[in-house]
């Protein structure tokens, strides 16, 4: 049983709180000294400019893992090292030089007609020494 | 079970299909990508009565409730909109002239079919005029005079009703509230408009003490400014007195008297407008039409009673 002098739960509508939460603080901004504000300003507009760039894609850990250490290696940002894979890979494809045909599982998505199965052997990516 | 023959589908649209079972409405959410069926599932509705109501005017409250319809309307709802304000200006908001619908449906006893205007598919309005005044002089002097309007409603065969309630505090105002299940309350966030909020919630708790049972009540916001201060600390008190009752608010928009003056509802004039999407927030939108037609789809829709 709940006691009397309990609170009621506060169970805002997700829009309505976030809503609220992005005024407030669009409403601590403007009280920021001039110079602050001018920074969040420009952060928020280089987030903006970058967001076209954003993708999202599921990878499997290994290949992820594989991504993170070749680019502390060679200390360059990951994205970039992907971007010149995605390249590289689309150029091959592109010129006939990779059959996506032997990984090719029909699929029972209703999305997609084919799956491409990856094999352990494929992922596995450690160096030859 | 039927299922529908769809022969093709938007990307990602989702939408109600409406079956009929055993002389019970049924319906089927459905879900389509790239022109496949994703989920068909079936959920029963019986009709839910909403009223739009708030003692203070010119809070956008026939707005509110025209496009809501319209909206209703077009996820394949089929919906009756009854103007009880005398105003009549439901009509005008869809295009059509007023008339005396409801004096006739209510003092006339006449059958409702032959009063209803089609407004839109799936929606049918029952229009009022000046004449309404006189249907509330005769309420007034008859027996149980508060149940009126819902005695009339009974055994309609629409999925929702929604009601556009004058502002005034009169038996037709209680009568619609008698009548409805859930009540939609538009204000502006402005200290007599939310006076007028918490008068509606009085006359609402006067009626439960007499025995009416709501399923809930929402309050809109509507008008709304993102940018002012005056609008975050009423809004935030808003919020604070009345927590999840608070709906994502509508924005301030031009284009709404724009449509209304065209006898259009914002779903056939500007799709894109921020009224129906709400503010943009990164790739997010808060508020608006959209957002509160979803909602008022989830109070419509029948939890097993």
């Amino acid at each position: 049983m709940t006691k009397k002098n309990e609170p009621r739960p506060i169970t805002l509508d997700p829009a309505v709180a976030d809503l609220l939460a992005s005024m407030e603080k669009r409403q601590a901004e403007a009280q920021m000294p001039r110079q602050q504000r001018e920074r969040i300003v420009k952060q928020r507009i280089k987030i903006q400019s970058r967001r076209e760039q954003r993708a999202t894609y599921d990878l499997p850990p290994m290949l992820r893992e594989s991504i993170r250490s070749l680019a502390e290696e060679l200390k360059i940002p990951a994205s970039q090292l992907v971007t010149l894979a995605l390249i590289r890979f689309m150029r091959s494809y592109n010129a006939g030089e990779i059959d996506l045909g032997q990984y090719k599982q029909p699929s029972r998505s209703p999305r997609y007609d084919w799956n491409l199965v990856l094999t352990k052997e494929l992922l596995n990516l450690q160096k030859k020494k | 079970m039927l299922l529908p023959i769809i022969t093709r589908g938007d990307p990602c649209f989702t939408g109600l299909i409406r079956y009929n079972y055993q002389g019970r409405p049924l319906y089927f959410k459905v879900a389509f990508i790239y022109n496949n069926l994703l989920a068909i599932y079936g959920e029963s509705f019986r009709m839910r009565v909403i009223a739009f109501a708030n003692q203070k005017g010119g809070v956008g409250k026939t707005t509110c409730a025209v496009t809501l319809a319209d909206g209703l309307a077009r996820k394949k709802l089929r919906v009756l909109l009854i103007d009880l304000d005398p105003q009549g200006h439901a009509a005008l908001s869809l295009g059509f002239q007023k008339s005396a619908g409801l004096y006739h449906f209510l003092s006339l006893e006449e059958p409702l079919k032959n009063l209803v205007v089609h407004a839109r598919p799936n929606l049918d309005l029952l229009p009022g005029d000046k004449l309404t005044e006189k249907v509330k002089h005769q309420i007034a002097l008859m027996d149980f005079r508060k149940t009126i309007l819902s005695d009339h409603l009974t055994g309609l065969d629409y999925d929702a009703v929604i009601l556009d309630l004058a502002p005034s505090l009169d038996v037709l105002h209680i009568n619609g509230l008698s009548a409805s299940d859930w009540v939609v309350i538009p204000t502006r966030l402005d200290m007599l408009s939310i006076d007028g909020v918490k008068e509606v919630l009085l006359t609402m708790a006067e009626l439960s003490q007499s025995g009416k049972c709501y399923r809930g009540y929402s309050i809109l916001p509507t008008f709304f400014e993102r940018t002012t201060k005056e609008t975050l600390s009423q809004f935030r008190e808003l919020v604070q007195t009345f927590s999840g009752h608070v709906w994502p608010p509508i924005p301030q928009d031009a284009s709404v008297r724009a449509a209304s003056a065209q006898g259009k509802t914002l779903w056939e004039t500007s799709r894109n407008t921020s009224a129906l999407l709400g503010f943009k927030n990164g790739r997010q939108f808060q508020g608006g039409f959209n957002q509160v037609l979803e909602r008022l789809l989830e109070v419509i829709r029948d939890e097993k009673e």
